[in-house]
């Protein structure tokens, strides 16, 4: 059976999950195929002047999306990657998290020596194809990046959120305390437009920059964007809900996500359940790591989460921007 | 691992200090700040010096018509008991306050902001928040407008909330949270935070539109508003009229100190205690507890302790001396005990031979003696910091590159532990 579940935005892919639960979910093991390409794009920032060259993912025909599409599972699934490669470096593909054969690629330097270009086998430039497999992947949270010159390739855009659902329905994790009845992604990352603009017009690692130890975000996003005043808030469910958050780090720095109102009961850590889950307003998001937490509201109400590490600007810009998002809660229906 | 509950050798401390302080002239340690149920506060422009001899423009929260505090005033509660904070804005552009960890803000007045309501820089619109305190423990209020540039330019301070039954005249309700694995006999405050003076510099000069935040390249750092050595003055020491806080923990052995710390400003600072590990026993005023009731069951031993951005942080600390290997007392083995002294290691020799006096140098806090309340015979003009013949331990970021005053080491997030001889003492 190859079913490729694939969402856009969150909330449909409740809808679908659901769906697929019945179907697929806690009777055995499916094997999904998704079919991505990575592929440069252009992002417009707030000012609707700026344009940052970019890399992204994309599924099938889809425009090319930074992050790239959000990819779910279930667990014990086998998840399968076709992998094509429309940028003019070669680009491979890892999970953190999830257990596969590695196949590392290594290139001769300049003194000689070998050594790592990509983690695993690669998708060849123009128009390559590969293929990747995890079986049997484990529930949580997970980032899904390129495996090749990371340094580079992650900050240009290649990265994205693998959400592995549970075999019970309703539940993050095989523990009732994972339960939700509401969940959203927060994807943090950022953008140094001139590292980028260096690496689209070639003088990076040739007249320009040489590496990346220079990397200076000027954008910081959530789910691809900074905040702007055309943000509107995120639906997070109605009060009372178990709202299941899962935080994602793909960008290089440390971010440190607060919550103005509810508390946050943090359970899980890079897609392993803590033992306990500990109650907290703020949250270290640490680089390439992943965190899940369950915010109950009591109450409706407009709840701003926001960067406490105050990267909440758009290149300097004195309005709110970066990394924020109001969460709106809703009344509960009677 | 399980931590040690509070024990009979903590409560005896507490009979010893309180019977000493009868005699002294404070009869109790709390944090300074202000209380009561509603606060009046000012947001305005002033100056903060740097312990290298810096004149730094910062923006700052002032309590009522007063001068600007860095940070702004510790404003300490009780828990269940309604507050109300009037916030007037006299500086350049619109400011807020927004209280991570307190669930039920309402705010009225003003203009509305993106993260809450905002007072207009008109020195006279008041914007009211109002919220009840229902847990007791640490936390802290920011500017939630600007953040960016406003929590950099100094609008930050410090929250604590009194468990309900504490009373400052009887030690034994000194508790941060409502269970004994809270239980303290001295706390202190230790706020971290950090400052890049270009942006000081443009906003003083009017170069708004030049600040540009993500270029943030702090060259100072704060404890409680001071960077050191200015961290282990007096409170309230007159040359230093906007940063009225100090921090110079101060205990005898075998008692227990609470830390409260709270990462105030925007970067992570590892702190590093030396002498013991501390217990960090609550987050974000919660304690690490299991299930309710159970105490600090989650608490956790550390020598360098995560401070993340917008986070607070309880620790326990404890000293006793305990498997140095030798008396810290200088005892002969027939000598009694002190209080809490490590009895293993009572009358054994202190394992090194002093060099001669002309081979070593002084420290100005060397007491002459390497014994705990000990003095003797140090050259003259040497020394003199250390009257009582404590043992300083130096406490400071890991980063080591904080501690320093723009490049001039020692400055920057640190200070010192005092551990007291018994019978000094400790306001």
């Amino acid at each position: 059976m190859n079913i490729t579940k694939i969402r856009k935005e969150w909330w449909f892919c409740v809808s679908v999950l659901a769906a697929l639960t019945v179907t697929a979910g806690s009777t055995s093991a499916a094997t999904v195929t998704v079919n991505l390409r990575a592929e440069a794009t252009t992002k417009t920032m707030p000012d609707g002047i700026t344009t940052v060259p970019m890399w992204g993912f994309a599924v099938d025909a889809d425009p090319v999306t930074v992050p790239g599409p959000p990819i779910t599972v279930t667990a014990g699934d086998t998840l399968t990657v076709n992998l094509t490669n429309n940028l003019s470096v070669p680009v491979s593909l890892v999970i953190p998290g999830q257990i596969t054969t590695m196949s590392p690629v290594w290139f001769t330097d300049g003194q000689g020596r070998q050594r790592v270009m990509s983690f695993t086998h690669e998708a060849a430039s123009g128009g390559g194809m590969a293929v990747y497999t995890w079986t049997n992947v484990k529930p949580g949270t997970y980032l899904y990046q390129s495996g090749t010159h990371p340094a580079v390739q992650i900050q240009m855009g290649l990265y994205g959120s693998l959400i592995v659902e549970s075999t019970t329905p309703g539940q993050a994790y095989d523990d009732a305390s994972s339960a939700y009845d509401e969940q959203l992604v927060l994807l943090y990352s950022e953008i140094d437009p001139a590292l980028h603009e260096a690496i689209d017009n070639g003088s990076y690692g040739t007249t320009g920059a040489t590496s990346t130890i220079d990397y200076n975000p000027k954008y910081f996003l959530i789910n691809g964007e900074p905040y702007s005043a055309a943000t509107g808030p995120l639906p997070a469910g109605v009060a009372g809900d178990r709202v299941l958050i899962r935080f994602l780090n793909a960008g290089l720095k440390t971010h440190a996500p607060t919550l103005l109102g509810p508390y946050m009961k943090v359970i899980a850590e890079d897609g392993r359940l803590y033992p306990y889950a500990r109650e907290q307003c703020s949250l270290m998001l640490l680089a390439g790591k992943t965190r899940d937490v369950i915010m109950t509201p009591s109450a409706a109400g407009a709840y701003p989460v926001l960067d406490r590490a105050l990267d909440l600007t758009n290149a300097g810009a004195a309005s709110a921007g970066g990394m924020l998002r109001i969460l709106q809660v809703n009344p509960a229906v009677p | 691992m399980r931590w040690q509950p509070y024990n009979r050798g903590g409560r005896l401390a507490v009979a010893v200090m309180a019977v000493s302080s009868l005699c002294g002239a404070v009869a109790y340690a709390e944090i300074d700040g202000i209380t009561g149920s509603t606060f009046n506060l000012t947001a305005k422009t002033g100056y903060i010096s740097g312990a290298d001899g810096l004149s730094l423009h910062v923006w700052g929260y002032a309590n009522g018509g007063g001068s600007i505090q860095y940070p702004g005033p510790t404003l300490i509660l009780e828990e269940g008991v309604p507050v109300t904070i009037n916030l007037t804005n006299e500086m350049p552009e619109a400011v807020s306050i927004v209280f991570p960890g307190q669930e039920s803000v309402t705010a009225s007045g003003g203009d509305a902001g993106v993260l809450t309501r905002e007072a207009p820089p008109d020195g006279m619109t008041v914007v009211t928040y109002t919220f009840t305190p229902t847990r007791p423990g640490t936390y802290h209020y920011h500017s939630g407008t600007h953040a960016d540039v406003q929590i950099e330019m100094g609008l930050v301070g410090a929250i604590i909330v009194r468990p309900t039954g504490y009373d400052a005249l009887d030690p034994s309700t000194w508790r941060a949270y409502e269970h004994a694995d809270s239980a303290y006999d001295h706390e202190y405050l230790f706020l971290f935070t950090e400052m890049d003076y270009e942006i000081h510099w443009k906003l003083e000069y009017g170069l708004t539109s030049q600040v540009d935040t993500t270029t943030f390249h702090p060259v100072y750092w704060f404890i409680n508003g001071r960077n050191a050595p200015d961290t282990m003055l007096p409170a309230g020491t007159p040359w230093l009229p906007t940063q009225p806080y100090n921090c110079l923990p101060r205990m005898h052995p075998g008692e227990r100190m609470l830390l409260r710390i709270i990462g105030a400003g925007r970067d992570m600072h590892p702190f590093h205690p030396h002498g013991n590990n501390l217990t960090v026993i609550a987050k974000d005023g919660r304690l690490l507890e299991s299930a309710p009731g159970l105490g600090a069951d989650l608490a956790y031993s550390d020598f360098t302790l995560a401070s993340v951005p917008g986070q607070t942080v309880d620790a326990i600390f404890e000293w006793t001396g305990e498997k140095l290997g030798w008396d810290i007392y200088g005892h002969a083995p027939g000598d009694p005990l002190e209080p809490n002294e490590y009895a293993p290691d009572h009358g054994k020799p202190f394992p090194v031979v002093l060099p001669g006096q002309l081979e070593i140098t002084f420290g100005s806090a060397y007491s002459g003696s390497p014994f705990l309340g000990a003095l003797g015979d140090i050259p003259p003009g040497e020394g003199g910091l250390n009257a009582n013949a404590g043992y300083f331990y130096m406490w400071h970021s890991h980063n080591e590159v904080e501690m320093v005053n723009n490049d001039i080491f020692p400055g920057g997030l640190m200070t010192m532990l005092i551990i007291e001889p018994h019978g000094v003492p400790i306001p």
